[in-house]
């Protein structure tokens, strides 16, 4: 009887209750990341109030919130080159420093120091370009682009015209420019290296396989669902994508990793701005996505690539080869101007594929939006 | 007992059934009245919902418009009368525009209105962006879509700015249909409404810090709701929306609690008295219930207490359903059985008793029949000296007469007091019929129809037996045909005018006995000579033509067997009836 009674007080008063204040984080989490997220938060017995920020949007939106600093969250989950631009943020505590980070793992931590002298940052996955394959499709004889341009030529008959999955982005473009010394950036002279002999020719050479290699573009905006569908449909020998979308595919069993030469790696860090209420808070739920747990079960349910050891050690077969293609992949430049220069890069190759644009005409442009940006910075 | 029991029946069904029902009932109640709530909120939600997709529809195709102009300026961006005339389709093509302008790369004006000083362009920035609001002269609030104009080869040739009436948001909000009470407002990321649903004018006025649900969502990034002075409210940041990214604004809306939670209240209040009614019902039929089961187990114990006391006959049989129905008939056989122990131990106990009189009456009788069997032989003899006509003759043989008769009445004693002889070898034993101390009552029978066949055709009667054949009971053979013969020549000498003696046997009640019933149809024993008959020297017969012994030694032979016998009238009230109960062997 008394427990009945209790059970009745604790239906009166639970609806009611006010538990712990939940810690505020901003993430760029897919929807089923999200919805994972929750579950394992829920499981720990932590109280967030998580808001999901679309990745493409993100830099921006993460930019004026704190910005506004009306809102300001006590963690955020962001891209690696955001860091740079996002203004001032909370040094990381000595104990996630210490952790077992995975070495590409501490680079990013070391460059997140920006210019307050601390680590800014911990990486919570470790992510880039690479070439995704069936185990069943032989992989190219190296990492160049020419041997996967053979590879992919070899891998192309009548009923597969476009073996080779590219998008039209300058993240995608990266390796050809690198191929030619040209990265995301400037020179010593402080000139923008988009701008350099060989831009245009990289950028014509990748334009000239949507349509011969690859398949063409589809319209803005559905370019990730498109190469699913083509992935899916067996239409593509070799994809060049990142383990973001290993992670969308329900049937991994079969799949093989090869590395891309010059391909971009990343990650995705958590870092606590300067302005959140509660730091200490956002450090815990740091230190709970980057657990072995946490980052295990992300490896299992999306191929994310952990950023720690014990967690790599403890992932799937193609997280390992995820990681092992990733290792010679080149980190974007850290530099507040960086995701900025992708904003005039992009529709630079976009110009070219479609053919409204030569390469020089387009690479010109490029080079004056970065001078320009330069110049807007000073 | 009854009520106690009938109380115990009802507590249990109260604590297995009531209190249970009444927990759940009311947990069920609550949590029923929870979701309702929630369904409320829900429903407010998903409410702003639509009325902020509806605010975003109308933002994004602007925002396209504005899109599609900025990439047809992008084209041929030095053309100073194309730039006008675009400037003009694009404010007459979106009534929202409210000012075009369009700057170069680096913020500088180079057609259209001129921009407010404190809009941050972002220029730098990925895509369109949506400024916070920026109040007018005119009050009406504006916001300012900002979007990049790049040209053929994807070159940032400038950015398109248009100031957008949010007049439209008021208009939107306003043709809402709302629930009584209810209000629909959209904050700016300050906290000053843009719009309202009532008539309330828009005002500059921050509502942050005074009311605890503008304050919730402008530190919320997606949705929610809250209780708090009395309303209820659901909020959610414009952020979400497409068209909005960026942007702190917030969509509201309020309804007082009474309002918004009428329906859970009386949905709580109307099931609170369906539920208190149904189980008012409940509790009565289980009273009723508990009544009707406890009734026949009350009388169960009231009959068990009768028995108790002694009183196995009393009260009507007990009837009840199912096992209650089958205790009660267990109870019935049980009482039966008391009742007949009880009456075959009285019956031995007045056996031991006769007994202990036989025994005494034996010794009398051995320690008389020397001295009168001397006193009959003197007097006989005396009689053979007497010649016929002695004057002594008479009194001698008045003398031999009564010494006779006494010799009789002893003979008779000492039969009574002679003890069961089971060793003795019976007549029927030698049929091989019967075990020692057993017999088979059939052949007990008609062995003593043949013994008394004189007297009874003396008497004219008729003898009819119905015994059925290959039964054994528990009696002497000998002692049987005794007890038989004894009573067969008692019924033919009542039947001074002939009739018909019939002796018949069938089982006794409880099956474990069989009843020798010897029944004629002669004049019959009062009533008030049927208790005594049994008793010793008892005689219902004319002087000195019985000793009165014989009835006694019969209900000394059959309680000796462990038997039982009594007496009553004959069949319809007619003659005499003796029905002797032996148990079955």
């Amino acid at each position: 009887m008394r427990s009945a009674l209790l059970l009745i007080a604790l239906a009166a008063c639970g609806s009611e209750h006010a538990g712990p204040q939940p810690i505020r984080f901003l993430h760029t989490f897919g929807a089923e990341e999200t919805e994972m997220f929750n579950a394992l938060m829920a499981e720990r017995g932590i109280a967030v109030d998580a808001s999901l920020v679309p990745f493409a949007r993100g830099q921006q939106v993460i930019g004026e919130i704190l910005r506004a600093g009306t809102a300001c969250p006590d963690l955020i989950r962001i891209d690696a080159t955001w860091l740079a631009s996002l203004g001032p943020f909370a040094a990381v505590p000595d104990n996630l420093i210490g952790l077992d980070w995975l070495p590409e793992s501490k680079e990013m931590i070391a460059t997140s120091a920006g210019n307050i002298g601390n680590a800014g940052a911990i990486p919570e996955t470790v992510d880039g370009l690479v070439v995704i394959r069936d185990d069943a499709t032989p992989a190219p004889a190296s990492p160049a682009i020419a041997d996967l341009i053979g590879a992919a030529r070899a891998a192309r008959h009548p009923g597969r015209p476009h073996p080779l999955g590219l998008r039209v982005d300058g993240y995608w473009l990266l390796p050809w420019l690198r191929a030619d010394n040209i990265d995301l950036g400037f020179d010593s002279d402080g000139q923008p290296m988009i701008g350099h002999d060989g831009a245009a020719r990289a950028m014509q050479a990748f334009a000239s396989l949507f349509g011969d290699l690859a398949p063409s573009p589809p319209p803005a905006g559905s370019e990730a669902p498109d190469e699913v569908r083509r992935w899916l449909g067996h239409e593509l020998a070799y994809w060049v994508t990142g383990p973001w979308q290993v992670g969308a595919l329900a049937e991994r069993d079969h799949l093989a990793v090869s590395a891309l030469a010059h391909a971009p790696r990343g990650g995705q860090l958590l870092m606590v701005p300067q302005c959140a209420k509660r730091p200490t808070e956002g450090w815990k739920l740091a230190a709970e996505l980057t657990s072995v747990e946490v980052q295990r079960a992300f490896a299992e349910r999306f191929a994310s690539v952990p950023s720690r050891k014990a967690a790599l050690d403890a992932s799937p077969p193609l997280v390992k080869q995820l990681y092992k293609a990733l290792q010679t992949a080149e980190p974007l430049p850290r530099s507040p101007l960086t995701p900025m220069l992708f904003d005039d890069l992009n529709p630079a190759l976009a110009a070219v594929v479609a053919g409204d644009a030569t390469p020089d005409e387009a690479v010109a442009g490029a080079a004056r939006g970065w001078s320009r940006i330069a110049g807007q910075r000073k | 007992m009854k009520r106690s029991l009938r109380w115990r029946v009802l507590l249990i069904l109260s604590l297995a059934a009531v209190v249970p029902t009444v927990v759940v009932g009311v947990l069920a109640i609550m949590r029923a009245r929870h979701d309702v709530e929630n369904e409320v909120k829900r429903g407010s939600l998903a409410h702003i919902r639509a009325l902020g997709a509806a605010l975003d529809g109308t933002l994004q195709g602007a925002r396209r418009t504005i899109e599609l102009a900025a990439s047809q300026w992008a084209d041929a961006p030095n053309d100073a009368r194309e730039t006008q005339l675009l400037i003009k389709r694009l404010r007459r093509g979106v009534p929202i525009v409210k000012s075009v302008s369009i700057l170069d790369p680096d913020g500088k004006l180079l057609y259209g209105d001129p921009v407010p000083p404190n809009v941050d362009i972002g220029s730098h920035s990925f895509g369109g962006y949506i400024g916070d609001a920026i109040f007018t002269n005119a009050g009406t609030p504006t916001v300012h879509a900002v979007v990049q104009a790049r040209g053929r080869t994807g070159e940032l040739m400038g950015v398109v700015v248009a100031a957008l009436d949010l007049g439209f948001v008021h208009d939107v909000i306003a043709a809402a249909r709302l629930g009584p009470g209810a209000r629909v407002l959209v904050v700016d990321g300050t906290g000053v409404p843009v719009a309202t649903s009532d008539t309330t004018t828009v005002s500059a006025h921050s509502l942050a810090g005074t009311d605890p649900a503008v304050d919730r969502a402008l530190a919320s990034s997606i949705e929610g709701t809250l209780s708090a002075n009395g309303m209820v409210s659901a909020y959610r940041n414009l952020s979400s929306y497409q068209s909005l990214r960026g942007v702190r604004w917030a969509i509201i809306h309020q309804q007082p609690e009474a309002q918004a939670y009428a329906l859970a209240r009386s949905t709580t209040r109307d099931t609170a008295i369906i539920g208190i009614a149904a189980l008012a019902i409940a509790l009565a039929l289980g009273a009723f219930f508990a009544t009707k089961l406890t009734r026949p187990l009350a009388d169960l114990a009231q009959r068990a207490d009768a028995i108790a006391a002694g009183h196995t006959t009393d009260g009507a049989p007990v009837k009840g359903p199912g096992e209650i129905g089958v205790l009660a008939q267990s109870v019935d056989e049980m009482a039966k059985r008391i009742a007949e122990r009880a009456e075959l131990a009285a019956a031995l106990a007045r056996g031991d008793r006769l007994a202990s009189v036989g025994v005494m009456s034996a010794q009398v009788a051995h320690e008389i029949n020397n001295p009168l069997t001397t006193v009959l032989g003197y007097a006989k003899l005396l009689l053979e000296d007497k010649p016929e006509g002695h004057p002594d003759r008479t009194a001698l043989e008045l003398i031999a007469d009564e010494a006779e008769r006494m010799k009789k009445i002893i003979g008779g004693l000492l039969e009574y007091a002679r003890a069961p002889r089971p060793s003795e070898p019976a007549t029927v034993t030698a049929t091989g019929a019967a075990a020692p101390g057993h017999s088979d009552p059939a052949t007990v029978v008609r062995h003593v129809a043949a013994l008394v066949a004189p007297q009874l055709k003396k008497a004219h009667a008729q003898l009819v037996t119905d015994v059925a054949e290959g039964k054994s009971i528990a009696i002497d053979a000998h002692a049987l045909q005794q007890v038989l013969v004894n009573l067969l020549q008692n019924a033919a000498q009542a039947l001074t005018g002939g009739g018909t003696i019939t002796v018949s046997a069938k089982p006794a009640a409880g099956g474990i006995a069989t009843q020798l019933t010897i029944a004629d149809d002669g004049p019959g024993i009062p009533a008030a000579d049927q208790a005594r008959v049994f008793d010793p020297f008892f005689t219902t017969k004319a002087p000195g033509t019985g000793t009165g012994l014989g009835l006694a030694v019969v209900k000394h032979l059959v309680a000796t067997a462990g038997g039982s016998i009594e007496v009553g009238d004959g069949p319809n009230g007619k003659g005499a009836e003796f029905r002797v109960v032996i148990p079955n062997a």
